[in-house]
């Protein structure tokens, strides 16, 4: 027994030791040498990142940020699916360069990897049945649906303390989950819930039942991923977006996912992408 | 449309069923399930037949070595296994591997665990004699065990086998948890997407699965008929 826990520690010290050695060199040059940007995005959580069923391609509003920095770089795009627990080590270990996948930024996180200026801003709300939800106090004591690992599971227990919080895969499945009757909510940012709103709009068999309630419990700014200390690629990054947002590349590509005729419509409102420090 | 389940998702995410964005990027969907299985499957067949020739060895070292290893392997859940491997194995290569293949390994390596154990059994399962008559006629120790006992050995030990193979193409769709896009995955994603079939969609996939594993039982049931007709005892 003692031996197995000391390999076990010394697997331990292992990792401890390589994880530690894969710091950040400067990754805007390394892929300006390599020609390829590799972006962490999700491939299942339309209208970010989910992939063309005809294409076959990545689409979304994180995939066509990613291309546009690409493109100013002058490199190709790999894009590498992740999910919301493996993301950060996935940064970290160095198998993606920039992760663009709807991640919020928030003072914990910025300790290990560094956020760029916030491309994306909304806030935490709940999909229901309709008529169900009209104030936080139709939720104590109930069960609330929401993704393992995520910002949404944190805030959610803070603003409804009594409320059982079930932690699905992912968002799609929460939302699923208020479908069939086994959470009265599901909750995350408003974008997203959107997208899902409008899937169930679409339906004739669940159109005109579900509703997002006008309640926020969170402000969410979403920024793009980087390795701690890899200043040149986030001044890159940074620069880039600002760029975007002056020449209005921003704001088309904010209309072509969620605007009025998208099927996930919701307001810009006032955010424009600028130099702010939301979430740090 | 059949008793109020819609299959034209099915329909019309086929080819994204079976081979997922290729050629457009990666192979998934069946085919990646496939390959997991199958390299999985030839690299644990040998992987558990040397741990378990290890586990049986008169060497004192390699025997507890090799035990010890096993027993370690079995104490985890495979889903462990895979993470270690996903999160550990990159690190330590330099990030040259591919998710995959990271996969492949925790399986070869699960999966043999258990393989060496059946292996042993099959190997003390055969009477003693059989080595002693074969040593005797002046083979050597290794010798015998290749020519006499191993032959005999592994026939009986084939149901076994195909029971844990079995198992390990079922095990495949772990790999969803690291987002391998196998066909677990590639399921959740198209589900994901359209968010009003899960029932169809995951009826299909079960009977895919099924479809697998059966066809690779009958396979294996064909061969040790095949092989039991030259049975000598």
């Amino acid at each position: 027994m003692a031996r197995k826990i000391g390999l076990f520690v010394l697997a331990l010290a292992m990792v401890g030791v390589l994880c530690g050695a894969a710091l950040a060199g400067d990754t805007l040059a390394d892929v300006k040498k390599n020609g390829v940007l590799v972006a962490g995005v999700k491939d299942s959580l339309p209208p970010f990142g989910s992939v063309d069923p005809n294409t076959k391609e990545y689409v979304g509003y994180d995939i066509d940020f990613v291309k546009y920095i690409a493109k100013k770089l002058g490199v190709k795009v790999e894009f590498k699916p992740v999910s919301s627990a493996n993301r950060m080590p996935m940064l970290m270990e160095g198998r993606v360069d920039l992760l663009a996948c709807t991640m919020t930024k928030n003072p914990e996180r910025a300790k290990q990897i560094d956020f760029s200026y916030t491309y994306f801003l909304t806030g935490q709300k709940f999909l229901t049945k309709k008529g169900t939800v009209k104030s936080l106090k139709d939720l104590e004591g109930k069960k609330i649906g929401t993704a393992k690992g995520s910002t949404s599971e944190q805030n959610v227990t803070k603003a409804v303390p009594s409320a059982t919080v079930l932690s699905f895969d992912d968002y799609p499945q929460a939302v699923l989950g208020v479908q069939q009757g086994k959470v009265i909510a599901a909750t995350t940012d408003e974008s997203i819930l959107a997208g899902q709103l409008g899937k169930l709009e679409k339906n004739p068999a669940t159109k005109g039942k579900f509703e997002i309630p006008d309640l926020a419990i969170s402000e969410e700014p979403y920024g793009l991923g980087m390795r701690k200390g890899d200043t040149n690629l986030v001044k890159f990054v940074n620069d880039t977006i600002l760029e975007m947002e002056k020449n209005g590349e921003a704001a088309k590509i904010f209309e072509k996912w969620f605007g009025p005729n998208s099927d996930s419509p919701i307001k810009r409102g006032s955010f424009k992408i600028t130099a702010d420090k939301r979430g740090t | 449309m059949i008793g109020g389940l819609d299959f034209s998702v099915v329909r019309d995410n086929l080819s994204y069923f079976f081979i997922g964005r290729y050629p457009k990027g990666p192979l998934g969907g069946v085919g990646l399930t496939l390959y997991l299985a199958v390299v999985s499957l030839a690299l644990s067949f040998i992987g558990g037949l040397i741990l378990g020739l290890l586990s049986v060895s008169r060497n004192r070292l390699l025997r507890y070595g090799s035990m010890a290893a096993i027993q370690t392997i079995r104490g985890m859940p495979l889903l462990m296994v895979i993470f270690w491997m996903f999160f550990l194995l990159p690190a330590m290569l330099g990030g040259g591997m591919t998710a995959s293949w990271t996969i492949i390994v925790a399986l070869t390596l699960f999966t043999s665990a258990y393989m060496s154990e059946i292996v042993r059994a099959g190997i003390t399962g055969i009477p003693k004699g059989q080595m002693e008559a074969a040593i005797s006629t002046g083979l050597s120790h290794g010798q015998a065990m290749i020519h006499i006992i191993l032959p005999q050995a592994l026939r009986n030990m084939i149901p076994s086998f195909v029971n844990q193979f079995v198992s390990m193409i079922k095990d495949t769709s772990l790999a969803f948890i690291v987002g391998v896009s196998e066909l677990t995955q590639i399921a959740t994603q198209i589900n994901n997407r359209t968010m009003l079939y899960p029932t169809e969609i995951f009826i299909f996939i079960a009977v895919i699965y099924f479809i697998i594993c059966f066809a690779f039982t009958e396979l294996s049931r064909w061969l040790e008929r095949r092989l039991a007709y030259r049975k000598a005892i």
